[in-house]
């Protein structure tokens, strides 16, 4: 598609030139254009910079967007060069035709100037994703983070500087609403919500495009054709901010994905975890890592975005392991990868005994209570009101991989509880037990454990406490 | 290159002219690199990773490589390009500087870097669907019911509409085949034969599990089950047996010129080793068995607090030609629900009683704490054909209920 953008210069130097139906007008080429393209909404902050040549007198710029989905209330106009001979007197959006404004520029110049137009557009996004290749020992993975940019915004961006922001913004209108506004319409809009706009995204986007890196050009190509392209990331507020080394061209509907980081032999560890309400009602394994330096990492957040498991098969092949949305992961946290249920380790939980007992009876209609087992007469007329329930498990693993295994278990329990065992466990929170044990090879380990639940008025509490104890199978 | 592409359902496309500028700069040359090797990853239980190395012509300086899988159903987001090694001894420094997804096409182009012009050796990974695998087995018992041949198939389908040459098929355990696999082709591959496996036979009477054969009569379903573990002291051990049909059959008679006989078939659930797989071949309708609960008694402890006595009787013939063993489960909880008429929602704290008649108690091994299994021996019917009947008692003490 060709692009739909196009700023023109009248050549009719009357402030009503625009309003003829023969004109004739000349078309300044973009000198640089820069995209800082947000992931959380679909916003980019698009500047480009042009050189227009201007008489003295008024001069009408007129800029248009056809089949594009750019903010009309976005878009402005900056001299940077030249500036203080040049004015903006007025802006103008044609009733007639959408997508189309007209700058009247007062200049006491005759001669040229760079100016620079920036405008929120929607339709280009970008997303992460990364790519785990363990070793066949599991010990180590080398880990590929990817950014791929889409550009579906109607207009092609030749050799543009590429920023992405990784973080949250907030905006109060999405800018595709905005896009669909025709020009006409845009004073129509509430003047709080433009204000807004423009105050908070605009003033954050215009901040992080002003960082180093400038609107360079030049090709991407040359001497480094044989060098993939760094991604340079620094932080800034409450954002990061990749800036892809050179300029990009993305035609219009297509993508394009390029390495932001590739962590060779990082460590990991390989733990097993039974966390029903992260996980589900399973035993499953996991890829556990850091986002530091000890890790091979910790040079940037990783953004939001899938990331994908293989492992060396030892056959000179690979083996899928498992395809996985990461969240925003800062430096220094960690990265934990969900591999699903291993076949050779089966997780198993046998109940050994259930009995009752401190049964308390409350005479019926009366605020009379007796124990059970207590030495005193119990009235015919009572019911059952209070009582302990215990409840004996074992926690059978049976480990038929290869290696020993580190299993970390969590159990809720409800209510009033006791916790009774010798597995040294800890309160993961008022109501978890977290207990861990290693298993070795081709071996089988029952972690027995006793809950003792107290009932009815016995329950004074809501929260589990632990207790150690020798329990019997 | 499009029609070229067409032709093939995943293509390769390999630029032999460095290009200049950006993705636009479409091929004026190309070359099609063939497969060179292709793996099929049928390890994972839900995806199917195919592995196809090729070997790619490249130019000192950047170089565009094409790779497009119309109407097949590769999931983009997998596709995994790896540089293996350059071919010959000349060295060069290959990397992937990008990839472009044109628009409404099946295709990527990766660009490609080389401090050099040669050939290199890559890896495409990639998961394909409707490429799939299952897995079935024949089993096929002796005359006696002691033992029986295990053999283990494992079944790909490929629907994928792409043919692979002559390629290498690995399920992750057991043996690697390397075979061509067509076009909606479905083959079948023998992953391992298991001899002399012994299996247990066995009949069980379970009011939960099984139900009555003729309720009125309290007359109980019979099930008969081979039993076979899945370790090594039973000559299997070696990997879990995967979820799949098993087909039964029974071998010929004496004179072994017989054919086997179909017995069955069950769906044999995934085993992991040292686990029992249970094959149900249907109802033995020979061996009769009477539940009644014969007696019922409440006993009160203080208020609504009490004890319940059940003592269940087991009525027992077998009309087989040969002696049995039968076993009976029976669960705590279904025994309280119908002494009680009523769930009260609460773990059973129960006691065995004096009257259980059972000889050698429960089977430790098989009983839980809900659940209680009981072994009976049933001599064969006697020459005049009549049964012996054999009358058992279990007696449960429910504790603490209300």
């Amino acid at each position: 598609m060709k692009p739909q953008l196009t700023i023109c210069l009248a050549l009719a130097f009357s402030t009503v030139a625009w309003a003829r139906n023969v004109d004739l007008s000349t078309v300044p080429k973009r000198n640089t254009v820069q995209l800082t393209i947000y992931n959380s909404e679909d916003l980019t902050l698009v500047r480009e910079t042009r050189t227009v040549t201007f008489k003295k007198g008024a001069n009408p710029l007129q800029f248009s967007w056809a089949n594009t989905l750019i903010d009309p209330t976005s878009v402005e106009l900056k001299f940077l060069t030249n500036a203080e001979k040049l004015d903006v007197l007025d802006t103008t959006f044609p009733h007639d035709k959408p997508q189309m404004l007209y700058w009247n520029v007062q200049s006491e110049l005759d001669g040229e100037a760079t100016i620079q137009i920036t405008y929120f557009t929607s339709g280009i996004t970008w997303k992460a994703d990364y790519v785990a290749i363990a070793d066949k020992d599991e010990q180590r993975m080398n880990l590929e983070s990817f950014v791929r940019v889409f550009n579906n915004s109607g207009e092609e961006y030749e050799d543009a500087q590429v920023r992405l922001v990784v973080g949250t913004i907030n905006l109060v209108e999405k800018i595709a609403q905005l896009a669909r506004i025709p020009a006409k319409d845009v004073d129509k809009l509430g003047e709080l919500v433009k204000g807004e706009l423009r105050q908070r995204a605009f003033k954050d986007s215009v901040e992080l495009a002003g960082r180093p890196g400038g609107m360079g050009g030049g090709g991407a190509y040359g001497a480094a054709a044989r060098k993939a392209k760094e991604v340079i990331k620094e932080g800034l507020s409450e954002y990061f901010i990749y800036t892809i080394e050179g300029t990009e061209t993305i035609p219009n509907q297509w993508s394009k994905r390029l390495r932001s980081f590739d962590a060779a032999a990082a460590p990991f560890k390989v733990q097993y975890r039974y966390r029903p309400r992260e996980y589900g009602e399973q035993l499953v394994r996991m890829y556990l890592l850091t986002n530091d330096k000890e890790s091979k990492l910790g040079t940037t957040p990783l953004p939001d975005g899938i990331v994908r498991v293989f492992r060396d098969n030892g056959r000179d092949g690979l083996s899928f392991l498992a395809a996985q949305s990461l969240k925003y992961i800062a430096i220094g946290d960690k990265i934990e990868v969900n591999l699903g249920v291993d076949p050779n380790v089966i997780f198993e939980l046998i109940k050994l005994r259930a009995e009752r007992d401190n049964i308390w009876l409350q005479v019926n209609g009366a605020d009379v209570f007796r124990q059970v087992g207590g030495g005193v007469e119990i009235d015919v007329n009572s019911s059952v009101v209070g009582w302990d329930d215990h409840e004996v498990y074992t926690q059978r693993i049976r480990n038929y991989t290869p290696k020993a295994i580190e299993m970390e278990i969590r159990r809720t329990f409800a209510g009033h509880v006791v916790f009774r065992s010798e597995l040294n466990p800890v309160l993961h929170d008022f109501q978890t037990v977290q207990f861990s044990r290693t298993v070795e090879p081709a071996k089988k380990a029952d972690l027995l454990f006793e809950i003792v639940r107290h009932q009815g008025r016995n329950a004074k509490q809501n929260n589990v406490t632990l207790e150690k104890a020798e329990i019997r199978p | 290159m499009r029609t070229i592409e067409c032709l093939r359902r995943i293509g390769f496309l390999a630029a032999v002219i460095a290009i200049a500028g950006g993705v636009d700069a479409r091929i004026k040359l190309i070359t099609l690199p063939p497969r060179e090797r292709v793996e099929i990853q049928l390890d994972h239980p839900n995806a199917t990773l195919v592995e196809e190395e090729r070997i790619v012509p490249l130019v000192k300086g950047e170089n565009q490589v094409d790779f497009s899988w119309a109407n097949t159903q590769i999931d983009p987001e997998t596709i995994v390009f790896r540089v293996i090694a350059p071919v010959g001894e000349k060295k060069i420094d290959v990397k992937v500087l990008s990839v472009s997804y044109p628009p409404n096409e099946a295709a990527l182009v990766w660009s490609v870097g080389s401090s050099d012009s040669g050939s290199a050796r890559v890896r495409i990974s990639y998961i394909l669907g409707n490429l799939s695998k299952s897995f079935n087995y024949r089993a096929v018992a002796s005359r006696d019911e002691a033992s029986l041949i295990l053999s283990q198939y494992i079944r790909l389908q490929n629907f994928a509409n792409e043919e692979f040459g002559n390629t290498s098929l690995w399920a992750g355990f057991g043996q690697e085949f390397h075979k061509p696999v067509g076009l909606n082709e479905t083959k079948e591959m023998l992953m391992g034969k298991f001899e002399k496996v012994p299996i247990r036979k066995t009949y069980t009477a379970s009011v939960q599990e099984f139900g009555y054969l003729d309720q009125p009569q309290n007359k109980l379903r019979i099930p008969m089950h081979y039993v076979l573990k899945n370790d090594k002291a039973n000559n299997l051990g070696a990997a879990p047996l995967p979820y799949g049909k098993v087909r039964i059959f029974i071998e010929g008679g004496e004179k072994s010129k017989e054919a086997s006989t179909f017995l069955g078939e069950d769906w044999g659930k995934f085993t992991p080793i040292d686990d029992e797989m249970k094959l149900y071949l249907g109802v033995a309708q020979d061996i009769v068995v009477k539940r009644t609960i014969d007696r019922n008694e409440n006993q009160r402890v203080a208020g609504n607090l009490f004890n319940q006595t059940v003592v269940i009787k087991y009525e027992i013939e077998n009309f087989k030609d040969q002696a049995v063993t039968l076993a009976i489960a029976e669960s705590l909880r279904q025994i309280r629900n119908e002494a009680l008429g009523r769930d009260t929602g609460r773990d059973v704290e129960w006691e065995l009683g004096k009257e259980t008649t059972f000889s050698g108690g429960p089977d430790k091994e098989k009983s839980t704490f809900d659940q209680l299994v009981f072994h009976v021996k049933l001599p064969a019917r006697g020459a005049d054909g009549k049964a012996e009947k054999s009358i058992q008692k279990l007696q449960v003490i429910l504790k603490n209920e209300w």
